[in-house]
C-alpha cells in the first residue's frame, strides 16, 4: 500500500515537474534570446543556447534602455501601478469594511454590484470608457488610477469582504472603548489585521496593472505617454521588421520587478487566499 | 462616583423586537454586581448599553450623575472585558495594554509605569513582548483584564469573561477577579450564565428573564428567599424540586397535600389558597435521609424508591419519583443508599417554599 502510494507520488512529481518546465520555458527562452545577437534569433537559432559566436552580452539591454525611452516608460508604469494599487487597497478595504459591518439592503446591493462587475468583460465597455476618460481628463498617467480603481474594485472588495467576516467584531468594539474613532479603528486595528489579504490583493492587482496593455493603449495619449507593455510594441518596426534582441531584453527587464514583488509576497498570498475559509 | 442607574430603559431592535421592555436598576458605587440569566434574557444587551455599544431606545441611563444615553463609549470612563478576549492580534501584550492610554495622550513614562504595574499584579511580566497568539487562554484573559485595569476606569464591565476557560482555570480566575475588585475598589458589572460565578463573586445578583429583572439581592438571600419559581429554579444545583400540592386547613395551621403525603405548615399566607393548588418547592439538600432527622420530622416524611443514585464523593444525589413527580435529594454519602432502594426521606418543613401555581410568585418561605 505504502509502496503504491510512493509510486503514485513519484508519478505526480514527474508530471508536475514537466508542467512547471513548460511554464518556465518561455521565460527562459526570452532571457536566452535577450543575450543573443539579432541574427542568431531570427535565423532559426531562437531555440538554441547562446554560443560564443552568437552571445551579445548586454548589448540588447543597452539598446532597449537607450533607444525607445525605456526609463520614462518604466517611470509611468511604476507611477500607474503604485497609485492604482494604493487606491484599490485603501478604498476597497474601507468599502468592504462598510459592507461587512453595516447590515442593510444598500450594503448588500453594493456588494452584489461589486461582485457583478467582475463578470463584465472589459471589451464590452472599453470604447465608451475611453471616451469618458477623455471627457473627464483621466487620460494621463497621473489620473488613470481612477479607472483602474473602478476595474479592480470588484475582485478587491470580494476578497476583502471575505476576510473581513473573520475579523471578530469584539476587537473593533474593544478599540472603540479604548478610545478610537472609526478612522482610528480602521487604520490602527482593522487594516493591520488585514495584512495577508492586503498583500494578496496588492500583488494580484499590481501584476494586472503592470502587465496591462489594452487599457492604457485606449486611454492614454500614445504620443506622450507609453507604459512598458506599450513600449514593447514599438520594437516592431515598419515592414514587419522586429528588433528581437532589444525586445527580449525589454521583456526581461519588465518581468523582473513583478517577479521580485511576487516572490517577496508569495508567503502572504497563500495565507490571504486561504484566510477566512475556516474559523481560526 | 460611579453608580449606574437605569430609569425605564427600553431596548428594541428593528421595529418591534423588544428585548428589554422596561428596565429599572440602581448599581451602587464600588459594587460587584452580577447579571445572570439564561441565554437571550437580555443580560449582555444591558451590559452593552452601559458600554455604549448598543443604543438605548428609550429611558435614561446614568453613570454617576451623568446621563450617558448619547455619550460615545470612549467618553464613558468604562473598560470592558469580552468573552473572546478581543485582544489586538497584531500588537504585543505591552502594546495591547498601553493602546488605550496612548490614544488618551497619557505621558509615556506614566503608560510604562501603569502597564508594568498591572502586568505585575496579573503575573504577566515575562509575557509583555509576546503577541496574543503565543499565550494560553488564561494568559490572554489576564491581558484583557490588564488592558481594562491600566485605564483606571470608573466602571468595569465583564461579559462572560471566563466561559472560554477550562474548569480549573475558571476557578482560579474567579478568585483573581474577586481579588481585583477588592484591590481596585471600582464598580464591577459582570455578566454570566453560570450561577456558580454569580453566587461566588457578586455582592448582589440580578436575575433576568426575557429582559425583565426577576430579583436583585445578595447571593444568600437569592438562594434562601427566591421571589418566584424561576429564580428558585435558576439558582442552586441540582435545581430546586417543584411539586404540585393542594392546601388544606388543619386546626390552626395548614397542610400541603401531595401524593399520600400531608406536610403541616403554619403560614397564615396560605389562607387564601385553601382548597386550591400551589407549587411546593424544596431544595435537594433540604431533603434528609439521616435517622435522627427522620425521627424528629415524622410528619414530613415521604416514602420513595430511588431510581438513580449518583455518588459525588462526600454526598449522593438521589433521583426518585414521588407521586408521579421527579425529585432529587442530596444526602451524605455515609447514608449508603443505592439505586432501587426503598427509602424514607424527610422534607425539612422550615425550608419549604410555596409558590402560586398561576403567577409562580412566592407565597411563603
Amino acid at each position: 500500500m505504502a509502496k503504491r502510494k510512493k509510486i503514485s507520488n513519484i508519478n505526480w512529481s514527474i508530471l508536475l515537474t514537466i508542467l512547471a518546465l513548460l511554464y518556465v520555458y518561455p521565460i527562459i527562452m526570452i532571457i536566452f534570446n535577450s543575450l543573443k545577437q539579432e541574427t542568431a534569433i531570427t535565423t532559426n537559432g531562437a531555440f538554441t543556447l547562446p554560443t560564443s559566436e552568437t552571445f551579445a552580452g548586454l548589448a540588447n539591454y543597452v539598446n532597449a534602455i537607450e533607444s525607445k525611452g525605456f526609463l520614462q516608460s518604466l517611470g509611468y508604469s511604476l507611477l500607474i501601478t503604485v497609485t492604482s494599487v494604493a487606491a484599490i487597497l485603501i478604498c476597497c478595504s474601507m468599502c468592504a469594511w462598510f459592507i461587512t459591518r453595516v447590515k442593510s439592503k444598500i450594503s448588500q446591493a453594493l456588494y452584489f454590484l461589486f461582485v457583478f462587475s467582475m463578470v463584465v468583460p472589459f471589451q464590452m465597455v472599453m470604447f465608451t470608457l475611453s471616451q469618458t476618460a477623455d471627457a473627464l481628463k483621466l487620460n494621463t498617467p497621473y489620473n488613470i488610477w481612477v479607472i483602474y480603481l473602478g476595474f479592480g474594485a470588484g475582485l478587491a472588495v470580494f476578497m476583502f469582504a471575505g476576510f473581513m467576516k473573520s475579523v471578530p467584531l469584539e476587537v473593533e468594539e474593544a478599540s472603540m472603548i479604548d478610545g478610537c474613532n472609526p478612522l482610528q479603528t480602521f487604520f490602527r486595528i482593522v487594516l493591520p489585521m488585514l495584512r495577508p489579504t492586503l498583500v494578496s490583493v496588492g500583488i494580484l492587482e499590481a501584476m494586472w496593472v503592470w502587465n496591462d496593455y489594452l487599457l492604457p493603449t485606449l486611454v492614454l495619449d500614445i504620443k506622450k505617454y507609453k507604459t512598458i507593455p506599450m513600449l514593447i510594441q514599438y520594437f516592431r518596426g515598419s515592414y514587419g521588421r522586429v528588433e528581437m534582441g532589444p525586445m527580449m531584453a525589454c521583456i526581461t527587464l519588465t518581468v523582473i520587478p513583478i517577479v521580485i514583488v511576487y516572490l517577496l509576497g508569495q508567503k502572504h498570498i497563500i495565507k490571504g487566499v486561504a484566510a477566512g475559509a475556516v474559523k481560526g | 462616583m460611579a453608580s449606574i442607574t437605569f430609569k425605564n430603559v427600553v431596548k428594541t431592535y428593528g421595529n418591534n423586537n423588544t428585548v428589554i421592555p422596561d428596565l429599572n436598576l440602581e448599581i451602587r458605587d464600588k459594587e460587584f454586581i452580577v447579571l445572570v440569566g439564561p441565554s437571550g434574557c437580555g443580560k449582555s444587551t444591558t451590559l452593552r448599553m452601559i458600554a455604549g455599544l448598543e443604543e438605548v431606545t428609550a429611558g435614561d441611563l446614568y453613570i454617576g450623575d451623568r446621563r450617558v444615553n448619547d455619550v460615545p463609549p470612549k467618553d464613558r470612563d468604562i473598560a470592558m472585558v469580552f468573552q473572546s478576549y478581543a485582544l489586538y492580534p497584531h500588537m504585543t501584550v505591552y502594546k495591547n495594554m498601553a493602546f488605550g492610554l496612548e490614544l488618551r495622550k497619557t505621558p509615556k513614562d506614566e503608560i510604562d509605569r501603569k502597564v508594568r504595574e498591572a502586568a505585575h499584579i496579573l503575573e504577566l511580566d515575562e509575557y509583555l513582548n509576546r503577541k496574543p497568539r503565543e499565550l494560553s487562554g488564561g494568559q490572554r484573559q489576564r491581558v484583557a483584564l490588564g488592558r481594562a485595569m491600566v485605564r483606571d476606569p470608573a466602571v468595569f464591565l465583564l461579559d462572560e469573561p471566563l466561559s472560554n476557560l477550562d474548569a480549573k482555570l475558571r476557578t482560579e480566575m474567579r478568585s483573581q477577579i474577586s481579588a481585583l475588585h477588592k484591590r481596585l475598589q471600582t464598580t464591577f458589572v459582570y455578566v454570566t450564565h453560570d450561577q456558580t460565578e454569580a453566587m461566588t463573586m457578586g455582592d448582589r445578583i440580578v436575575v433576568m428573564k426575557d429582559g425583565v429583572i426577576q430579583q436583585v439581592d445578595s447571593p444568600q438571600n437569592l438562594y434562601s428567599y427566591p421571589c418566584n419559581k424561576f429564580v428558585a429554579g435558576f439558582i442552586g444545583s441540582p435545581q430546586m424540586n417543584f411539586l404540585e400540592a393542594g392546601v388544606e386547613k388543619e386546626g390552626a395551621g395548614y397542610v400541603l397535600v401531595f401524593a399520600q403525603n400531608r406536610i403541616p405548615l403554619v403560614k397564615p399566607e396560605l389562607e387564601p389558597y385553601v382548597g386550591k393548588k400551589v407549587i411546593l418547592g424544596i431544595r435537594p439538600e433540604d431533603i434528609h435521609a439521616e435517622e435522627s432527622f427522620l425521627a424528629i420530622s415524622e410528619k414530613s416524611n415521604i416514602q420513595a424508591k430511588v431510581d438513580l443514585a449518583e455518588m459525588m464523593g462526600s454526598e449522593i444525589y438521589l433521583y426518585f419519583t414521588c407521586g408521579g413527580q421527579k425529585m432529587v435529594a442530596r444526602v451524605p454519602s455515609r447514608t449508603g443508599i443505592h439505586a432501587d432502594d426503598e427509602v424514607k426521606l424527610a422534607l425539612d418543613a422550615n425550608k419549604i417554599h410555596v409558590f402560586d401555581s398561576a403567577t409562580e410568585e412566592i407565597i411563603c418561605h
